[in-house]
């Protein structure tokens, strides 16, 4: 069996034409393959994720899993994980909780996986998570910035975030504004949930006095009439949004039709000017213009972009996705997929060559805050917190590109300080998979 | 005052659709839910027809007579199998094609959000120094609503034809003894009213996002608006829509968190309305009720 394996490996390197010798695997291991837990037999590795491939979730989020599905692809190619194939099934939720449970459930209990990673949104897996938790399903790197997923380790041993958690968002752009635009009155556009909440509380550490008003929107309502005239009506100049992409659009638009023309701070989740841009394009027929109503606009960043191709991990993503991709263009949400999937192989490599689910939440609770991966910052993962990365950058957008305005700032949630990151650029490996060693040798 | 312009185009939005709701109750004294889903499925063979270089204007005209022909094909295929049994039944049918056009529309044009242009400016007029929210878009909208009430209520009053449906919806065995093509009225009656809803579903679109299922609370806000004034009276579905419209925007706009609460106010609105008169607005007298 173990000749039958390797032989695969050297016919799918040969294959691609690659040249590394060492390819897959993380550290040595040397002993045999074992099923060592559910999900995982001696040449495969089940794992499971949810995503909004239908409905009004599925722009942009439904080309999530595209990028992750790549990433596994390519990395299969190359010897996968302690030459086990990576054995990815992602299905629709259509971004309605009910679903979510139905969809979890089949991934845990029919499916089998090993680990759920990814799963999308905050109402949809907070559905999810007291199952998985109770099932001792590892439950990585979830796709939304609430921080239910690593605030508390106690209660969700088994749960972690992944990408900056909204608070600390809100406390970074707070900073911005009240060091940048001391003078300014800032509104603030609000999604009515935890996304709005947290967001809403990281500002206010920062600049509760110069806020002149909160309006809130119901996702599903798109009159965002009232809300905007209420903006406009109370002298903000400066509207922080705590909202999602086509929220961004319906907002740009109800402005346009009041005439309000205030200073826009989008945060991460409603700032992809691809998506705002195709949303908008329509309406150029009507006399509005196309994405450039966004020119001007500031946002924060916790991943590289698509805006900067100069980047080394988006040039390295981009090779990845043209040999492995559908052959469509490279968006920033797959760039998102194919980067969580680059921390999933450094923890699954982290867990070691036959780990338990266990092993695995050991793995990345040990190690890691120490990987380097695309992110801006480093991930702030320990036994006390499963909460991911805490930097983003700011930039401003500029004809189709962004310029940084400010570098990458560090926090965490509650009162902690803001720093600087002064850690170094980081660089993809030569073949764009990452090389951990187990966390128990 | 802003709030007030938007709840005013919103609402004569909400009249459009209620319309096309009267319409088809007034013909066949059946309510159709799948009137939202038939008209978001002409809107994007209208989308389709602009995104291929089609002006506004041909692509209207195109989804409206494509909303005839659904609608008649839908009444002779779907609709008349159940006609004449209980009228709980044809209801129940326009249910299951209401989930069941709003899949095919995802399945044949995807499931995203896509911008719809509208005809006209969707920049506020100014005033003084301010803009407002009042924008030649609605202009164009309360003109197209405006207009096609005239033409309903010149249909019912006025013409044979719309006097033999309204017979037929009232009284087939009665209207058939007088020589009125009972069948032929009917399928005339959901083909215009699908004609009405599809005209309502572009006026909503214009400046807006679709989606499969953009027209979902529509037809819960059209259908309050309709039943506000009254179900069978066109003036009534324009007064109801103008209310409701007005009344959401208020909510939404001077109620902490209002925009939450724009459902719920829905629904009492239309609570109050019925227990103050049963009837709606602008019921007419109960007798004729079938």
């Amino acid at each position: 069996m173990s000749l039958f394996a390797a032989a695969t490996v050297v016919s799918s390197v040969a294959a691609c034409g690659g040249g590394d010798d060492d390819s897959g695997g993380g550290g040595g291991g040397g002993g045999a393959n074992e099923a060592s837990d559910i999900g995982i037999t001696e040449d495969s590795i089940k794992l499971g994720a949810h995503y909004p491939l239908t409905g009004v979730a599925a722009p942009g989020y439904s080309e999530i899993p595209l990028g992750v599905d790549a990433y596994f692809d390519y990395v299969n190619e190359n010897g996968g994980v302690y030459d086990r194939q990576i054995d990815y099934i992602y299905r629709d939720d259509a971004y309605n909780p009910t679903n979510t449970s139905q969809v979890v459930n089949q991934l845990v209990l029919e499916d089998e996986v090993f680990a759920i990673v990814g799963g999308l949104g905050t109402p949809t897996h907070s559905a999810v998570l007291d199952f998985l938790n109770s099932e001792g399903v590892p439950d990585l790197f979830v796709s939304s910035g609430s921080l239910l997923w690593g605030d508390d380790p106690e209660t969700n041993p088994y749960t972690f975030g992944w990408q900056t958690d909204y608070m600390s968002e809100g406390k970074i752009i707070g900073q911005y504004i009240a060091e940048e635009f001391p003078d300014a009155k800032v509104g603030l556009f609000l999604q009515d949930d935890d996304f709005g909440e947290d967001g809403e509380a990281g500002v206010r550490e920062y600049i509760d006095d110069q806020i002149v008003a909160a309006v809130r929107y119901t996702p599903g309502n798109t009159n965002v009439g009232p809300q905007i005239a209420e903006l406009q009506a109370s002298g903000a100049d400066f509207v922080v949004g705590f909202n999602v992409p086509s929220y961004t659009a319906l907002s740009q638009l109800t402005a346009l039709q009041l005439g309000y023309d205030p200073q826009w701070f989008y945060s991460n989740v409603g700032s992809d000017t691809e998506l705002v841009g195709r949303l908008l394009a329509n309406f150029s027929q009507g006399a509005v213009g196309d994405a450039s109503v966004l020119d001007g606009m500031l946002t924060t960043d916790y991943l590289p972009t698509v805006d900067a191709p100069d980047d080394p991990w988006v040039q390295k993503f981009q090779e990845i996705w043209e040999s492995n991709g559908d052959g469509s263009d490279l968006t920033n949400y797959k760039l998102y997929g194919m980067s969580m999937a680059y921390t999933t192989i450094q923890a699954l490599q982290a867990a070691g060559q036959n780990p338990t689910r266990d092993d695995l939440v050991e793995a990345i609770e040990t190690v890691g805050a120490e990987w380097e991966g695309p992110l801006l910052a480093p991930f702030r993962y320990s036994e006390d917190s499963h909460m991911g990365t805490g930097g983003m950058s700011i930039s401003r957008l500029v004809g189709t590109t962004a310029e940084e305005v400010r570098p990458v700032m560090i926090t965490d949630i509650g009162d902690a300080e803001i720093e600087e990151w002064d850690g170094e650029e980081t660089a993809p490996p030569e073949n764009g998979i990452p090389d951990e060693p187990a966390f128990n040798e | 005052m802003n709030v007030t312009l938007t709840g005013l185009t919103e609402g004569m939005v909400y009249a459009a659709f209620a319309l096309a709701l009267v319409l088809i109750w007034r013909s066949t004294r059946i309510v159709n839910f799948a009137q939202g889903s038939m008209a978001a499925a002409t809107a994007f063979i209208a989308l389709s027809l602009i995104q291929n270089g089609q002006s506004y204007w041909v692509a209207l005209i195109v989804a409206l007579a494509s909303g005839f022909v659904l609608g008649a094909v839908v009444e002779r295929v779907v609709i008349r199998p159940v006609e004449g049994g209980p009228e709980l039944n044809a209801v129940i049918v326009t249910l299951g094609l209401f989930v069941a056009i709003q899949a095919l529309i995802a399945i044949i044009w995807g499931s995203s959000f896509e911008s719809f242009p509208a005809p006209f400016g969707l920049e506020g007029f100014q005033v003084g120094d301010s803009r407002i929210a009042f924008t030649p878009n609605s202009v164009f909208v309360i003109g197209a609503v405006v207009v096609t009430m005239a033409l309903l209520i010149a249909l019912f009053r006025f013409t044979r034809v719309g006097l033999a449906m309204r017979a037929s919806a009232f009284g087939q065995e009665v209207a058939r003894l007088l020589g009125v093509k009972v069948g032929r009225m009917l399928t005339l009656g959901w083909a215009l009213a699908a004609v009405v809803g599809s005209l309502a579903g572009l006026l909503i679109a214009g400046g807006e996002f679709v989606y499969p299922a953009y027209m979902d609370s529509l037809i819960v806000f059209g259908f309050v608006a309709a039943v506000l004034g009254g179900l069978d009276s066109p003036v009534g579905a324009i007064v109801g829509g103008l209310i409701l419209g007005l009344a959401l925007s208020y909510v939404s706009g001077y109620v902490e968190r209002g925009s939450a609460l724009v459902n719920v106010s829905a629904l009492v609105i239309l609570m109050v309305v019925l227990l103050v008169r049963p009837g709606g607005l602008f019921a007419s007298s109960v007798a004729r009720r079938a």
